[in-house]
């Protein structure tokens, strides 16, 4: 949303500097995301009287001769007798008319945020013609799209050689408003609105207020609405034409409306469009005629409806819309003809020959103007400020504003609604303790009453006590937590002294330190710590052999290669070490802990997805000779040595998503007392193939969770002196832990490491060698 | 070998039993058609495994309790020069360490929850925009990658709640990672780390939060450091914030110019209420911040999408 800090200062008096009144508005009211500084955008721009206007024959051009009123003295011109030539090629110049002249030196308006600027000069045209500026159109100007002709001032308004900026009150500065946060705020999308807040936090009483009688209900056009959850008031106003509307000058509403990021259209359609956006009641304006036609030509009826899935109707912008059940329709007897809240129908749209007009000032649910939001696509004013959740109270006064707005061409004939505003307004009671307990402050029942009044609120005080009537705008004050949100925020968050609370010792998280230790532990290990997506692809679990019905499928994914969510590391893992063998990267351990989900897992005691937190590590090198088995396993004892758990290395016994990846022949399951902390060795040669990688490729998974519970605290043996050394070596066709084993029996009291396994060419056995030591 | 041809056998007499189909009364051949199916995707499944391990029977066993290979030297680890520390979960630490010290528990947050927890435990209306906000993933179950750490807030208020009746305070930091279906460039992930903290008390006020947070950031700054808010909105906290810090020296920060670190609030009562709290005794507040920025305003990063491209290039320089 835009606010214009020109239109804003009509409505409430600012006694502070617009840097000071815009940090105000960022501190206490909303997000303010950009400041758009226009104060120089219309310099040299003027307002002149053509004085004669003489066609070219052959050309669409005309040549003029402007009064530039006292502007006689202007650089880079030349003057004839005080005026200035000046050529044009709209169709609608003409002698007589007061128009818009940007004089040489001046930027073109609606180029002035480009990143070239396009700068008015003098040129000489068809070869001997000077021509001094140029007579603007509106979008040169930045007033709408139209390019048909020049902008055409109204005399009545301006003399020659007035700067636009002047008349029209254009050296403004506008505010970029971040619409998030103000979801809660129907109010704030009308400027109206937010001149009330703008007020508020100034400390000032808001007392601006539209004249209004009471708008009659009678002799208007029958309306139905079949259930008043979808549409809680619908107000429809008739009109009929008893003369033509003014001359389409260029008007301050224009500009408005250009300031707001809004097109100028019609009188009509601006006269809609200017109230929304002054109090943020959208309006609709139907063709009469048209909109009878439509119904088959009867007695008119409105009927506001939910959509039947399928019906389909044309937007004004031509597309058709296929619409579901949860949209809400504006119907002439049932044949529908506007998409509620969102964009009206073709059928019955206002043009130049209208002569009969039912305007809309109708509510419609938030819910389903969402979904209608959502499904369609449409995202408009008027969506933008319904999906608010604006109340009702306002229908019939701003039906009454848009008559006296198109008054000069259109009276009423008759006013109806399908029910009156009659929503009490809500009353809340709260202790001024209670406000000062919560926000920290020392605020007085005078203070807390005055700011509240200052925005609407009517406030009785009894004893410390408020009694506080909400105003029919502020749909979301509901509680007293609302209350004191507007106390502390109106009065400014930033003059709360911010204090320490007491606090005790924390208690230590076992699980987390452990993930700590054991990204630190690997990275010292010459290992690279990284972070992969949760979701991974059909694909890629493929290249894995693992089932994608046993991950949680995400049905809105960004691509397909999102779709899963991952049930085990490695093939991520696997996924990174091919990106990095191709960098190329040599030699490399990348690992990553995170959490997996398996659906096989089933569901926890809180009736969500069992989760579990692994670790995975893939050691892989480009031209690596051996078994890269024993540097997985070499990677994997020398983090369990740290964490002082001593690890059995078993064949695989368990077909799991975990060990499923690796090669039976080359891994092994790690196991400590019997329980099983992961798996460690080299993959499946189809797997490796899978995923491109060379022949040197090793690693592990591991579920740290049990990892945590199979960890001990380390012991140290404190004898430190070594009375004797000695190799020993063994000759066997056994497993090197079978050797180990009986070496242990026979010195328990030694430390033993190993030194090498050396086997002969062609022979059976290998010899084995350990380094034992004696304390 | 043989029984890949075993299996492409029964392949072929199974595809011929899909003719037999026609012989069917009708109202048979659909469970019928069913059943082939099913035994015929567990066919299709044992021949690519047997075809799968034909690549890997070659396969020359090793001992796998062993150290090393035979004559082969023992292994070693990389060198430390070459190892890591990702620092997006480097920083998670840091700032969770800081919290520790000043008597904060920490909670991991879930990669997977659910409606209830990511919303309605929260205070947000049932289908209402602000939930269209989050951009949540959801899965075939309606399970919801959660949008944000305070999806974990309601555990955490139930699970501490026992501290209150003793007269102590819930003091909690939840790091963990979230989710927004969101299309990845320079400045946006679909996948990225925050920090939530709750605290509830008899006696807590904005003050208190506004004090928190500040020291927080003192301490991660190693500075004095002014703040500033402005307001917010959240469903779960009432009043909402946004909390800003005056650009600290260490990231070139001049005066007055100010950093947007976080939304906060006083916890909403009806958030304390589902949780079993009851509200009129007690306040709190929560917070929640993106861990990504601070790495990125740290190291002077500008392409978020390094952090989960496994690039050694990139992880190395850390």
């Amino acid at each position: 949303m835009r606010i214009s800090l020109n239109w804003l200062k009509r409505f409430v008096k600012i006694g502070v500097s617009d840097q000071d009144l815009i940090r105000l508005i960022g501190a206490r009211l909303v997000e303010v995301e950009g400041v758009i500084d226009e104060t120089h955008k219309y310099d040299n721009i003027y307002i002149v009287k053509v004085e004669s206007a003489e066609k070219i024959p052959d050309t669409h051009l005309t040549l003029c001769k402007i009064n530039v009123g006292d502007k006689t003295n202007l650089a880079k011109v030349e003057y004839e007798d005080g005026l200035v030539q000046v050529m044009c090629g709209a169709p609608n110049v003409r002698a007589g008319m007061f128009a818009v002249w940007i004089a040489p030196g001046a930027v073109v308006p609606a180029s002035v945020h480009e990143d070239a600027p396009f700068v008015i000069g003098k040129r000489k045209m068809l070869g001997k013609y000077d021509s001094y500026g140029m007579l603007a159109g509106a979008d040169e100007l930045d007033f709408g799209d139209d390019h048909t002709g020049i902008v055409e001032i109204d005399p009545d308004d301006a003399v020659c050689g007035d700067g636009l900026a002047d008349v029209y009150d254009l050296r403004d500065i506008i505010l970029e408003i971040e619409n998030k946060s103000l979801t809660h705020r129907p109010d704030c999308f009308g400027m109206l609105g937010f001149a009330r807040e703008v007020a508020g936090i100034l400390n000032e009483k808001f007392d601006y207020e539209l004249p209004h009688d009471n708008l009659k209900i009678g002799n208007g056009v029958k309306i139905e609405v079949r259930d008043e959850g979808i549409c809680s008031r619908y107000l429809a106003m008739t009109l009929t034409k008893h003369g033509e509307l003014k001359k389409k000058y260029l008007t301050w509403t224009d500009t408005i409306l250009s300031k707001s990021g809004m097109r100028p259209v019609d009188r009509i359609v601006d006269a809609t469009n200017y109230l929304m956006l002054l109090t943020g009641q959208p309006l609709h304006a139907f063709d009469y005629d048209k909109f009878v036609a439509v119904g088959g030509g009867g007695e008119p009826k409105i009927v506001v409806r939910l959509a039947h899935e399928g019906e389909k109707l044309t937007l004004l912008d031509g597309k058709e819309v296929i619409l579901n059940g949860s949209d809400i329709v504006i119907t002439s007897n049932n044949v529908p003809v506007a998409l509620a809240g969102a964009m009206g129908g073709i059928s019955t749209a206002i043009d130049e020959n209208t002569r009969n007009i039912i305007l809309e000032a109708a509510v419609f649910s938030l819910y389903n103007l969402r979904k209608t939001q959502m499904v369609h696509g449409i995202f408009s004013e008027a969506i933008t400020r319904f999906t608010k959740g604006q109340p009702d109270y306002q229908c019939a006064t701003v039906a009454e504003d848009f008559a006296s707005l198109v008054s000069d061409g259109f009276r009423v004939t008759g006013v109806n609604e399908s029910r009156a505003h009659d929503k009490k307004n809500a009353a809340i009671r709260i202790d001024v303790e209670e406000i000062n307990s919560l926000l920290g402050t020392k605020y007085t029942e005078k203070k807390i009453a005055k700011t509240l009044e200052n925005v609407g609120f009517v406030v009785k005080v009894k004893r410390e006590r408020l009694e506080i009537e909400v105003p029919a705008w502020r749909t979301d004050i509901h509680i007293k937590e609302d209350i004191i949100e507007e106390i502390g925020r109106l009065n400014g968050y930033d003059n709360i002294e911010p204090t320490l609370p007491r606090h005790r010792t924390a208690e230590r998280n076992k699980l987390w330190r452990l993930e700590s230790q054991v990204r630190t532990y690997l990275s010292d290990f010459g290992a690279n710590e990284i972070l992969t997506y949760s979701f991974v692809s059909e694909k890629l679990l493929r290249k894995v052999g693992l089932d994608n019905g046993n991950s949680y499928k995400i049905v809105n994914s960004i691509s397909p290669e999102l779709q899963f969510v991952r049930q085990t590391l490695t093939p991520s893992l696997l996924d990174k070490a091919y990106v990095n063998q191709k960098l190329p990267i040599d030699k490399f351990a990348i690992f990553e802990i995170n959490k997996v989900y398996q659906k096989g897992w089933g569901m926890d005691d809180e009736g969500v997805p069992t989760e579990r937190i692994h670790l995975g590590l893939v050691a892989a090198e480009r031209k690596g000779v051996g078994a890269a088995y024993y540097r997985a396993k070499h990677y994997a004892e020398r983090l369990l040595r740290k964490l002082n758990v001593k690890a059995d290395f078993v064949p695989i016994s368990e077909k799991n998503a975990m060990t499923l990846p690796f090669e039976p022949k080359r891994a092994a399951m790690m196991v400590v007392n019997g329980v099983s902390i992961g798996v460690v060795g080299e993959y499946k040669n189809s797997v490796r193939r899978n995923f491109k990688l060379e022949e040197y490729l090793a690693g592990f998974e591991m579920d740290v969770e049990t990892l945590r519970c199979v960890k001990q605290e380390k012991r140290v043996r404190d004898k430190y002196v070594v009375s004797g050394r000695q190799d020993v070596t063994i000759t066997t066709t056994q497993d090197y832990a079978v050797v180990l084993k009986e070496i242990e029996n026979k010195y328990p009291e030694a430390e033993i490491s190993p030194v090498g396994i050396y086997q002969a060419d062609g022979s059976r056995e290998k010899n084995i060698t350990f380094h034992l030591e004696f304390h | 070998m043989e029984e890949l041809e075993q299996l492409k056998r029964e392949l072929k007499a199974l595809n011929a039993d899909y003719a037999k189909i026609r012989e069917l009364p009708a109202e048979k051949r659909g469970e019928f058609g069913r059943d082939l199916n099913a035994k015929k995707m567990a066919i299709l499944e044992k021949i690519r495994e047997a075809e799968e391990a034909l690549v890997d029977v070659e396969v020359e066993p090793l001992d796998i309790t062993a150290p090393c290979g035979i004559n082969e030297p023992l292994p070693e680890v990389y060198p430390v020069s070459q190892g890591s520390r990702h620092p997006l979960t480097a920083e998670l630490e840091r700032v969770t360490d800081i919290y520790q010290l000043m008597g904060f528990d920490v909670i991991e947050s879930r990669q997977l929850d659910d409606e209830y927890h990511m919303f309605d435990a929260l205070n947000f209306p049932k289908e209402h925009p602000a939930r269209d906000g989050y951009d949540t993933f959801r899965t075939e179950e309606g399970l919801i990658p959660p949008a944000h750490t305070s999806t974990m807030q309601h555990r955490v208020l139930k699970m501490y709640k026992d501290r209150l009746a003793r007269g102590e305070e819930i003091a909690v930091v939840v790091p963990g990672r979230v989710y927004r279906n969101e299309d990845v460039d320079a400045t946006h992930e679909h996948t990225f780390y925050q920090c939530e903290g709750v605290y509830v008390s008899e006696t807590c006020t904005m003050g208190d939060m506004l004090g928190i947070l500040r020291e927080f950031f003192e301490k991660y700054y190693e500075q004095k450091l002014n703040i500033r808010t402005q307001p917010g909105y959240f469903p779960f906290t009432e009043p909402s914030l946004e909390f800003m810090i005056e650009k600290p020296h260490a990231l070139g920060g001049k005066k007055g110019d100010f950093l947007e670190m976080l939304g906060c609030g006083m916890i909403h009562p009806n958030v304390l209420k589902e949780a079993g709290i009851d509200p009129t005794k007690y306040h709190g507040f929560a917070w929640g911040g993106g861990i990504d920025r601070l790495v990125m305003l740290r190291f002077g990063l500008t392409d978020v999408r390094y952090f989960e491209s496994g690039n050694l290039n990139f992880l190395r320089e850390f």
